[in-house]
């Protein structure tokens, strides 16, 4: 039903169109996050007294919400195996759990930050509180969007239509999790 | 499609893992450079398994690999470059005595459930460069005289006579309000009128700016009261 | 999936006719469609950006008196004016108008494709854009007024309500550009794709034209430069309305970074914006030459040699903020380097047209007086990239008619060339010569009139920003050059009433327009005047078989030789 032009099937580079443009839309979350966590970082390292308020940070939330999203890319790349042998239903399924890791690691966050908030740390404490608050919330948006976009791409694969889109959901899905690889460490493990 | 490298995901993931718990486990150790290693060496390490294996680079074509590449060495740059203003406190020729006092200061009255509280840190964040009309979240009564400080004193003068610093490029001269003349020539509708809405509303210079948008109706008049305290 | 094939029965199933009615408009996904939406947007906000600058140089003019339909200037409203002036002509009329404008409408022509390769992405991108202009539009008329602390936002003037006294239209600047930077990294992600894979069958990468090249390599300097500031933004946004202080240095911030994140993607910008309109004179120069260009990989190579080299120059915009002078060192030394490449480029366009055989259209008088004015741009860059003359000349009007020197070529004269030389092919009719090249020579000497003035009053030590020289004892007597200034502002205004004029004329009453009225090479002349939806039949898409610059071929009858003919058969 989708009547694609004649432009979006051609691929002079060899790789396929989608594939391209999720790795350029990649390219330029990695300047935005970039950008985020280099300022975040130069204040961290030239103001040693955030230690103080960096220590709040529960690193065992912040692990299990490391492992939930390192599960959830586990079952999104399975789900790509699943798509590549033309099994839309295994893909859709495999896509729901990672769908469920994302509402999984939504909530967790929720609860924390409304702990963090109850016990007045917000984000205009102090500047550790700021960065944290933006960075975290940067990356929460962006696991929300990628959970809606995935919902409806399970929902096609369940039909067996397009499925070479779990292969890209999947891939913007992995970013999102290396994303919070390296907010881990930095905004928990470093303290 | 010719997507055949499928490498054993349920390996990696368990690799993952043990390596996410090797990264907790390394500030407990308690020695820096090993919590710096287990932290952000092994972050560096999963990141790559997860790109390289999930996201299949290993497979993918060079020029992926260039273009991600590209973001992350101008990622460097970024970092490199302004790290140097940013990061240091002190330059040639330079200093950030903000930022000085900032560390010095410490985290002002951080509430630590079992923490050690910090030294020193008496007064909540000081005076920082403005907070005056608009009040933040805390401040229950309105600071007259600090606004004044703050937004009319560059014109008007600390004491209002008319002489502040950007006074000398202004023509008329901004309003005295030590001199009798003054008061006896306006009455407070007139001046409460001249604050919200600028100096032009009342049919004067309109380089007085209209502050209604910052300063309420009450706020205005706590102005104009504190205005009258001026009088000499 | 990764062919080359072409599909021809995908196409039939969106086969359609115009979009219907207005809302139509709105909702097409031809790149075409989108690309006039683009277009007009960006001269309706070039006409609003334009007035604005009529009412505040009046006032600079004519101080403290009313202005003809706008009344009394206040120092607010000044700054509210210069601000948003500076803001939406980058933003809003340079960008859309040589990138997102042209870019949609000549990529899949130029390339042989038959649409953009995700046209929903496309009007998407045209919808997030339309909102920008809107939201920027709204910052003007809130209460309080618009945010008047330059295009260059530095906190902590843009980031505390109480020192910029906008607290409604400080945010909604900040929203509208960063719409505005959304919108864009939708459009290039599209347009990057687009030329990587959609070319048509037998077209190579140096087969493409420089347009089409320049464009894509701007998109990609923008999506790389623009991410810091994106970050940026959300924190000034974050410090204007949450009480943070990423950029207050009583709690720990540094509004220098904001500096850095701002001048990191502000300097890639210019050269954003310079590429395309280096690509459209390009183009119209090697088809008025009748030859071909001088040196195509080393332009190709130049231009990627430029966009590198843009991220290492950003820190001269800060000579005198305060940074380290050992940083300042490196920074005059990049920044004189870059010139190099530049000027190489125009000896390349130089070249190409020695020998050739010169025809002055007016596409061609636009792309000459480019080179000509941008060069005096490029050179009094020179005085502000070496820091120790720069201490003098920072935030003078010196910088301001450098930069004019630069932005006015590009965004204006750049604009006007790619219009008036792919008039023909978007809307069917030719343009009429005569209107043309009255307007051509109005704008281009007025424009000189207001600058040259400019330049001087900077030299005397005037500086930007300022409501009123009357106010300094030292600069007053200059009044007289500001008033030329302003005179030929509104002359060069007035001059464009000629091209409405045209416009409306040539809609009416034009000579219907041939496929090719220039006799140029590339595959957008080989479609109709206009070009139908999705551009040739589906069973006659075009095949490539040579570059674009075939011209003056030795031992050819005809000077052109377009890219989609076959080569002559053996007799």
């Amino acid at each position: 039903m989708s009547s694609k032009p004649i432009a979006t099937s051609r691929s002079a580079t060899g790789i396929p169109t989608g594939r391209l443009a999720v790795w350029w839309v990649l390219a330029s979350e990695v300047v935005i996050f970039g950008g985020l966590l280099a300022s975040y970082v130069m204040h961290r390292l030239g103001h040693p007294e955030w230690h103080a308020a960096a220590a709040v940070t529960n690193t065992w939330i912040g692990a299990f919400n490391t492992f939930v999203l390192l599960s959830s890319s586990f079952t999104a790349v399975l789900a790509h195996q699943a798509a590549e042998h033309g099994d839309g239903k295994g893909a859709a399924r495999y896509l729901s759990y990672t769908i469920l890791g994302a509402i999984t690691f939504i909530c967790v966050k929720a609860f924390e930050w409304t702990t963090e908030i109850s016990h007045g740390y917000t984000i205009s404490s102090n500047g550790f509180w700021q960065f944290y608050y933006t960075a975290a919330g940067l990356h929460a948006l962006h696991v929300i969007a990628g959970a809606v976009i995935m919902a409806f791409v399970a929902r096609d694969a369940a039909r067996g239509r397009e499925l070479h889109r779990v292969e890209l959901i999947g891939i913007y899905w992995h970013f999102v999790d290396v994303v919070w690889i390296f907010l881990f460490p930095l905004l928990y493990i470093a303290k | 499609m010719a997507e055949t490298h499928h490498p054993n995901y349920k390996k990696i993931y368990l690799t993952l893992l043990v390596l996410l718990v090797i990264s907790i486990a390394g500030p407990f150790v308690g020695i820096g450079w090993v919590t710096l290693i287990t932290a952000f060496g092994i972050a560096l390490v999963k990141a790559d398994m997860v790109v390289q294996n999930f996201m299949h680079l290993k497979w993918e074509k060079p020029i992926i690999r260039y273009l991600l590449g590209a973001s992350v060495l101008l990622m460097i740059l970024f970092y490199g470059a302004i790290a140097t203003d940013v990061q240091k406190h002190e330059g040639k020729n330079w200093s950030n005595d903000a930022a000085k006092a900032a560390v010095a200061r410490g985290i002002p009255g951080a509430h630590h459930e079992g923490g050690a509280p910090e030294e020193a840190a008496p007064e909540p964040a000081p005076e920082p460069v403005a907070t005056p009309a608009a009040a933040p979240a805390e401040a229950p009564t309105f600071d007259a005289a600090g606004a004044f400080a703050t937004s009319c004193a560059p014109c008007h003068g600390a004491a209002g006579a008319g002489d502040g610093a950007a006074a000398a490029a202004l023509n008329p001269k901004p309003a005295n309000f030590t001199d009798p003349a003054f008061w006896s020539s306006r009455g407070d509708a007139e001046i409460f009128k001249a604050i919200r809405e600028g100096g032009a509303a009342v049919g004067r210079s309109s380089t007085m700016p209209p502050w209604g948008s910052m300063l309420d109706s009450t706020r205005t008049a706590a102005m104009v009261g504190y205005l009258h305290t001026l009088k000499k | 999936m990764a062919t080359t094939t072409v599909d021809a029965h995908a196409h039939d199933s969106h086969a359609h006719e115009g979009p219907k009615g207005i809302l139509g408009y709105f909702w097409s996904t031809d790149h075409k469609v989108i690309a006039q939406l683009y277009l007009w947007t960006g001269m309706f906000m070039a006409l609003i950006g334009g007035l604005m600058a009529y009412v505040f140089r009046m006032q600079l003019a004519f101080p403290g008196k009313p202005v003809p339909g706008f009344g009394v200037v206040s120092p607010v409203e000044y700054n509210a004016l210069v601000t948003n002036h500076g803001t939406i002509m980058i933003f809003w009329v340079a960008m859309p108008v040589l990138i997102a404008a042209f870019g949609n409408f000549l990529i899949p022509l130029m390339i042989g494709a038959d649409d953009m390769v995700f046209p929903r992405i496309n009007r998407l991108s045209y919808q997030v854009f339309l909102l920008s202009a809107i939201v920027i539009l709204a910052s003007l008329v809130v209460e309080g007024g618009g945010f008047g602390g330059a295009w260059t936002a530095y906190p902590p003037l843009s980031a505390n309500p109480a020192y910029n006294l906008t607290p409604l239209g400080a945010t909604l600047w900040v929203v509208a550009v960063a719409l505005e930077f959304v919108a864009f990294l939708l459009g290039g992600i599209n347009f990057i794709v687009t030329l990587m894979n959609a070319r048509a069958p037998g077209m190579k990468a140096y087969d493409i034209p420089m347009v089409c090249w320049m464009i894509v390599i701007a998109s990609i300097l923008f999506m790389l430069s623009v991410g810091p500031l994106i970050a940026g933004a959300v924190m000034l946004l974050f410090d204007q309305t949450l009480g943070t202080g990423f950029f207050n240095p009583a709690v720990g911030g540094d509004p220098i970074l904001w500096q850095h994140l701002f001048w990191f993607f502000g300097h890639p910008e210019v050269y954003v914006v310079l590429l395309p309109a280096i690509g459209v004179t390009v183009d119209i120069v090697a088809t008025f030459s009748r030859r071909k260009l001088f040196g195509y990989r080393l332009l190709l190579y130049t231009a990627v040699g430029i966009g590198v080299l843009s991220f290492f120059v950003w820190a001269h915009h800060q000579f005198i903020a305060g940074i380290d002078p050992r940083m300042a060192n490196i920074f005059t030394v990049t920044t004189l380097l870059i010139s190099i490449p530049v000027i190489e480029m125009f000896f390349v366009v130089f070249a190409t047209m020695y020998g050739g055989s010169i025809r002055l259209t007016v596409p061609m008088l636009w792309a000459l007086s480019f080179l000509a004015e941008f060069m005096i741009g490029g050179m009094t860059g020179i005085y502000l990239g070496s820091s120790g003359s720069d201490i003098y000349l920072h935030d003078t009007y010196f910088v301001l008619a450098h930069f004019h020197y630069t932005f006015f070529p590009i965004a204006i004269i750049g604009g006007f060339a790619a219009f008036t030389y792919w008039f023909p092919k978007m809307y069917g009719k030719m343009l009429d010569e005569r209107l043309g090249k009255i307007h051509f020579w109005g704008t281009i000497i007025s424009f000189n009139f207001i600058f040259i003035p400019l330049f001087i009053l900077g030299g005397l030590g005037q500086h930007r920003r300022i409501y009123n020289f009357q106010n300094f004892p030292e600069l007053a007597p200059y009044q007289p050059l500001r008033v030329v200034a302003t005179t030929a502002l509104v002359v060069m205004l007035l001059f464009q009433l000629v091209f409405f004029w045209n416009l409306i004329k040539s809609f009416r009453r034009g000579v219907p327009a041939p496929k090719n009225p220039w006799e140029s090479n590339t595959l957008e002349w080989t479609a109709d005047s206009p070009p139908p939806h999705g551009n040739w039949p589906p069973d006659q898409m075009p095949v490539v078989y040579r570059g674009p610059y075939e011209y003056g071929h030795p031992g050819r009858e005809s000077d052109f030789w377009p890219q989609n003919v076959p080569p002559a058969r053996e007799a």
